[in-house]
Order: C-alpha cells, then sequence, then structure tokens
C-alpha cells in the first residue's frame, strides 16, 4: 500500500471533480469581480517591445516546486524561438518588500509568482499591473472561478493558476503499530497522538512561525473552536489556542514548531517518527521523494466551523514589465493553460484552478488529491477573509501568527494572546 | 637614458614654487568620501528621518508622503512595542558585548604568541568572522535544534533528559541568538586584542618573570593596563555591532516564540517590511538611530583619547 487512499478510488474521482468545480465557484472571492476593459487579448512576442527574455520572480525553493518553475520556463522557451524565460528565487519573507522597492524606483520582473493572499499589498503599492485587458481577451477566462481572480476597483491584479491547501498527512505505519484508524474528529486526533507518543513517536508537526506561515497554519485549528473574522470571539479564539498549546504541554507536538516555516515541519515528518503533519498538497513530491514507510492524507479533521484556507500563489504581471505582452503570453501558455496546469498537479501536486483540468483524469486519479478535494468542498474558505481590509492584511497576518507563535511557545497564555490579538484584529477590521 | 629637459622646464622648476594652500588640497582628498557618505549614510538618514514623521504605507510608499508629526513615535510606544523592543534589545547588547569583550580578551591572550597553532586558530577564527551571518545563523540553528549536535551532548553527558529549549523557550530565546551574535564578534575582538598585545615590549614580561610574576599576574598588571585604550574603544563598536543586530535573529527565531525576540532593528524590519507600515518602522528605526549616535558620539571621543595618549 503506497497510501490508504488508494481504496477509495472508486468514489473519489467524483468527489475531486465536483469539488474542485463547486467549492471554487462558490468560495467567491471579495472584489474578484472584474470589469473588463476593451483589450485585444494576448498579444504575441513578436510584437513586444522588450528584450525577449521573461523575468519571473518567485518564492520557491522545495525541489519539485523549482522543477515546476523550469518546466514552465522550457514549454514556453520551446514554444517561442528567441524568447528566454528567467526564474529569479527570491526569499519567501522578502518577495513583497524586493517587489516593491523594485516599482519605486520603476522596475521589476516581467512575471511575480507571490502568496496569493498578498496581492493587495502589491497591487496598493502600484507594483502590479492591471490584467483586466488580456484578461477580457482571453478566451478561456470563463474556466477560472472568481475565488482564484484577485482585484479591486474594477481592475484585476493577480489570478491563480491553481489552489493549494492544508490536509492531515498520517504516517500509516505508526498508526498501524498503535492500531488506530486515520481521525475525523478533534477527539479522534488527539487520541492517536496519545497513541502514538506513548508508542515513543512524536503527535503532530506544523508551523508556529510568528508571520503569515504561521496565521495560515493556525486558522482551521482556531476556526474549529469556533473563531471566525467576522464574528470576533475571543472565548473561541482562547480556546483554539489553548488546544494546541495542551497539545505542546502534553508532548504531541513539539514547541520547536515556531521556529519551523511549512518545510521543516514535513521534513521532520519523512524523518518517519511523526504520526501526522499538518501539510499541504504541494508536499506531494517531497512524500514522494523522501518518506520511505507507508503514508496517506485525510481531511483536516476541525470539524463543521472548522475552516481551511483556499490559498496558493498568485501569477501577475509587473507594473514595470519591460515586455506586457510577452508577459501575458507567458501565465496565458503555462499556469493558465490546461497542459500548463496539468505539469503543477504532476510535479506538485496543486489542484488545478481551471474548471476543465480539474476534471482531468491525472486530477481524478491522484488518490492523494481527494481528501483535499473534500476539504476545498466542505471547509474551504477565502484566503484571506473577505472582511479584512486589503491595505490591513499583511497586518493582521502578522499579528495572528505572533499570537499563534506566542500561545504555542507559551510566551503568552492562551487567554492573554487571544484578548491581545482580538484588539488588534478590532482595530484592523474596524 | 635621460632626456634634456625643456627651457620651459627648466624655468618653471627655477621659479619659486606656486604652492596650492595646504587646506584647499586637504579637502580634495576629503571629497569622494564626503560625497560618498552624502549618498549613502546622509541622504539615507534624512530619508528615515522623514519617513518617521510621515504617514508611509504600501499604497503610499512610491508617491507623494503625509507629514503627520510624532504620530508614529506615539503609535509604537503606546502599543508597548517599542518600550518592550528597547528592554529587549539591551538585554541583548549586554550578553553580547560581555561575552564578545571577554571572549574576545581571552582570545588575545591565548593567541598572544606566535606559533604555527596560534596561526591555525587565528586563520579558523577569521574564516569564522568572515561567514555571512546567514550562514552562521543556519549552523547554529542546526547546532541549537532538538536533534541538534549541542542537545545531543547535554543528553550523552546527563545533563538533560529532556531537549534543552534554546530557541523557542521566550527566555532561552533571547539568550541563545544573544549569544551566538557573540560568538560571530569574538574574532574581531580577539584579532583588535592581539594587535594591542603585540605592541607590549617582551621586556616588561621578561622583566615581570625575573620578579616572579604567574600568569595571571602578567594579564591583570600587565595586559589589561596595556590594552585599556583600546578596550574602550572596542567596548563601544561591540556594543554598537549588538544594538543593530538583524541577521541572527531573522534567520534562527524570526523574533520568536511570539515576540520574545523582537529587539529594535527586527521590530523596524517587521513593521515596514513584513506589516509595510513603512512610517512606524522608521519612527522604530529612528530610535535605534539615536541610540546608536550616542555611541558613536562616545566612540569618537575615545578615538580621539586614545590618539592623544
Amino acid at each position: 500500500m503506497r497510501n490508504s487512499a488508494q481504496n477509495r478510488r472508486t468514489r473519489h474521482a467524483a468527489v475531486v471533480g465536483g469539488a474542485v468545480a463547486t467549492a471554487l465557484l462558490l468560495a467567491a472571492c471579495s472584489g474578484g469581480d472584474p470589469e473588463p476593459g476593451t483589450a485585444d487579448g494576448g498579444s504575441t512576442a513578436d510584437a513586444a517591445g522588450g528584450d525577449g527574455t521573461v523575468t519571473v520572480w518567485h518564492y520557491f525553493s522545495a525541489e519539485n516546486q523549482v522543477q515546476l518553475m523550469d518546466d514552465y520556463a522550457a514549454k514556453f522557451e520551446e514554444a517561442h524561438d528567441g524568447v528566454t524565460v528567467e526564474n529569479v528565487y527570491v526569499p519567501y519573507d522578502q518577495m513583497n518588500s524586493k517587489v516593491i522597492s523594485a516599482a519605486g524606483q520603476q522596475t521589476g520582473p516581467d512575471v511575480v509568482v507571490f502568496n496569493g493572499a498578498e496581492w493587495s499589498t502589491l497591487a496598493l503599492a502600484g507594483a502590479l499591473a492591471p490584467m483586466e485587458e488580456p484578461w477580457e481577451g482571453f478566451a478561456d477566462a470563463d474556466q477560472f472561478p472568481d475565488s482564484v481572480i484577485h482585484g479591486m476597483d474594477d481592475h484585476v491584479y493577480a489570478v491563480q493558476g491553481y489552489v493549494n491547501l492544508l490536509g492531515l498527512w498520517y504516517n500509516a505505519d505508526i498508526l498501524a503499530e498503535i492500531g488506530v484508524e486515520p481521525p475525523t474528529s478533534i477527539d479522534e486526533l488527539e487520541a492517536a497522538m496519545a497513541a502514538a507518543v506513548d508508542a515513543g513517536y512524536q503527535g503532530i508537526t506544523l508551523s508556529g512561525l510568528p508571520q503569515s506561515q504561521g496565521e495560515w497554519q493556525a486558522y482551521p485549528w482556531l476556526t474549529s473552536q469556533g473563531f471566525d473574522y467576522s464574528d470576533l470571539d475571543e472565548q473561541a479564539l482562547t480556546d483554539g489556542f489553548a488546544m494546541a498549546r495542551g497539545w505542546v504541554e502534553d508532548g504531541y507536538l513539539s514547541q520547536e514548531a515556531t521556529t519551523w516555516d511549512q518545510t521543516v515541519p514535513f521534513q521532520e515528518f519523512t524523518s518517519g517518527d511523526v504520526a501526522f503533519a499538518a501539510n499541504g498538497n504541494w508536499q506531494m513530491g517531497t512524500a514522494e521523494a523522501e518518506a520511505d514507510f507507508e503514508y496517506g492524507v485525510v481531511p483536516l479533521p476541525v470539524g463543521e466551523s472548522g475552516k481551511v484556507y483556499l490559498g496558493g500563489e498568485g501569477q501577475s504581471i509587473g507594473a514595470f514589465s519591460d515586455d506586457p505582452d510577452l508577459a501575458w503570453q507567458y501565465l496565458t501558455e503555462t499556469y493558465y493553460d490546461p497542459e500548463g496546469q496539468l505539469l503543477a498537479v504532476d510535479n506538485v501536486g496543486s489542484i488545478p484552478s481551471r474548471l476543465d483540468t480539474s476534471q482531468e483524469a491525472e486530477v481524478t486519479d491522484n488518490s492523494l488529491l481527494e481528501p483535499f478535494a473534500t476539504t476545498l468542498a466542505q471547509n474551504g474558505a477565502n484566503y484571506p477573509d473577505p472582511i479584512i481590509p486589503p491595505e490591513n492584511v499583511a497586518k493582521l497576518q502578522t499579528a495572528m501568527g505572533q499570537a499563534w507563535s506566542a500561545a504555542l511557545g507559551g510566551q503568552r497564555s492562551p487567554e492573554d494572546a487571544a484578548a491581545d490579538v482580538i484588539a488588534q484584529i478590532q482595530a484592523l477590521i474596524g | 637614458m635621460s632626456t634634456p629637459a625643456p627651457a620651459a622646464a627648466r624655468a618653471a622648476a627655477a621659479a619659486p614654487p606656486q604652492r596650492r594652500p595646504r587646506h584647499q588640497s586637504r579637502y580634495l582628498f576629503l571629497l569622494p568620501a564626503l560625497v560618498f557618505l552624502a549618498l549613502f549614510s546622509l541622504f539615507p538618514l534624512v530619508q528615515l528621518l522623514r519617513m518617521s514623521l510621515s504617514d508611509v504605507t504600501a499604497s503610499t510608499l512610491n508617491s507623494s508622503w503625509l507629514f503627520v508629526g510624532l504620530e508614529n513615535f506615539q503609535e509604537g510606544l503606546a502599543s508597548g512595542q517599542t518600550g518592550d523592543a528597547l528592554v529587549r534589545t539591551a538585554v541583548f547588547v549586554l550578553v553580547v558585548t560581555v561575552i564578545g569583550m571577554v571572549g574576545g580578551f581571552a582570545g588575545a591572550v591565548a593567541l598572544r604568541t606566535r606559533g604555527r597553532w596560534s596561526n591555525v586558530l587565528l586563520a579558523v577564527m577569521v574564516f569564522a568572522w568572515a561567514l555571512p551571518p546567514v550562514v552562521n545563523g543556519s549552523v547554529w540553528k542546526f547546532l541549537l535544534a532538538d536533534a541538534g549536535l549541542l542537545n545531543v551532548v547535554a543528553r550523552a553527558v546527563g545533563l538533560t533528559d529532556t531537549a534543552l529549549p534554546f530557541l523557542y523557550d521566550q527566555h532561552w530565546a533571547l539568550g541563545a541568538v544573544a549569544f551566538v551574535n557573540s560568538w560571530a564578534v569574538i574574532p574581531f575582538n580577539a584579532l583588535v586584542f592581539r594587535a594591542a598585545l603585540l605592541n607590549i615590549e617582551p621586556e616588561v614580561f621578561e622583566a615581570a618573570a625575573l620578579d616572579g610574576a604567574g600568569r595571571w599576574q602578567e594579564v591583570r598588571h600587565i595586559m589589561v593596563p596595556s590594552v585599556r585604550p583600546t578596550m574602550l574603544v572596542l567596548l563601544v563598536l561591540t556594543i554598537v555591532y549588538g544594538f543593530r543586530s538583524f541577521d541572527f535573529i531573522y534567520v534562527m527565531t524570526y523574533g520568536g516564540p511570539g515576540t520574545a525576540t523582537n529587539t529594535l532593528p527586527f521590530l523596524g524590519y517587521l513593521q515596514a517590511f513584513s506589516q509595510f507600515n513603512f512610517g512606524l518602522g522608521a519612527s522604530t528605526s529612528v530610535v535605534a538611530v539615536l541610540v546608536v549616535l550616542v555611541l558613536a558620539v562616545l566612540y569618537a571621543r575615545s578615538i580621539r583619547k586614545e590618539e592623544k595618549e
């Protein structure tokens, strides 16, 4: 058994296909209501006035994600003689500031691939080119649900080529040894983690870094206790923090998680001594390459109130691209192209944002994608929450990430961490 | 082979030299440094000050800045973040200064004599000092992890049963990052101290030996007094180094857990480049700059004093 989801193959095709299509449509994005312009769509490299090079800034360092960037470059270069795609790595934490700084100097990348939730930060800084004109002329635009189209003030600034979200990875060998089934509720998860710890294993890994990655990882667990940005409940948030801190105190979760970004905890998981990892679909390639044990994925057991962000990277054209037409062409032939989106499925395990591509066999026959698709359908939530004003998204993410880290690390009690961050959120949301 | 000098040149040589005023040529030599400083130090500082007094966010960074007076400073102080960061910075600087100075002096004493092993050790120290902080920080993050070398050794020798929480306990984390910062500055301090120690005449040590002075007495009564002027300069430099440290915190803890390692420089970074509140971040940085400026004045005075001596 490579993974336990394979025995559910008969039903997951319907789940994946249907869920992706319907959930993406349902998860309507705030501000994602482009008012199309009058453009003539994407133009060709020949007509462009640039240097024949598409410079793409990204923050990927995992091997499979870098491979996808290389595949996109090769695909585009193969189709266009004389055109070069230059992928430039920028550390995750420095991406926004570098793009904004570059815009201040009236320069920057042709294409920027960034945390889709932070499109407003870049757009407000004038670092992204409005894309509504070529988007209007894009024949396949109707294949993309509103939830992956980001913009404001009648402009489209970013469109996602895929969706990423969190699931609960489990080590099937450990679960078999301790005699438990993959959990479907928090109670079952805690019982399984207790059994794993008793057997000498670690319970779970996740990220508690005090920044946006921490907020992204905290959100499902906090909402499982009833927390909601739209209806701030301090007690629910306290309960969420207390639950996670309890995992640390009970030895299920290492307090070291406060120093981990999302990559490290999955490396810990693939080392084979951890029962569970709350991590994303993009780790499929890493799991296949590094895990020498049987593993599987189930939806995060966050109950009915629990929500899981529908994240992923946004793709945009830089405001000072020297060849925006060629940049647009690159996007339409890679991230927004059916074949390109399948490359992301193969390399990274991302869920295609195109409705037609999400029905392809590569997606529906991928048993590991099923739990993510189920989560997407049942617990998917817009990222960021539409109630957060675009100009305050980064501040709120930092504040919540710090509170999550402070609670996990024991710097603040769950009560104090919740009270502090609720006050900050109220000021940011208004 | 020489060639006869032209008549005009001979005449010029015979005439009394037209000397350019000395102070003018001095200013000419100063010009490149002044231009460089104005461009890369003064201008950014003025911009920082302007930004700290303005409402600057991601949406206004590349347009005109609205003057808001001291609002950013008030916001930082009212939130408690600036005050907390100041306290953490003070603790951080104290640890870096004490370990950096004592470690540097001890290293210099150990490396005072010239020989193969002291040269090898010196080379290793220079290598460690020259490593980029990001590399240093990443290596130390591995060393201090639960499964890292230090915890493995601590468990092996029975010092502890569980992992020591170097980087994820709110109290340990600040100390651990400060320690690594100290470790990184020790080679530089040792090199400077060593240069001062090498200036002591060997006869002084010979005389002390004839008088029956032991090793510790040599250190206390000869070396420490001899390096005192250097020590003052180095002390100010080490404090400034500790005060502006950012890289190790960024790599090792990202200010966490929670905000436990948010010192002034890192808080300024978070506010400006994570929350994109550039005005608030600039005000935090201005507070840090003011402290460093005070130390810079002390440094300049100590330099002048040392030159006189």
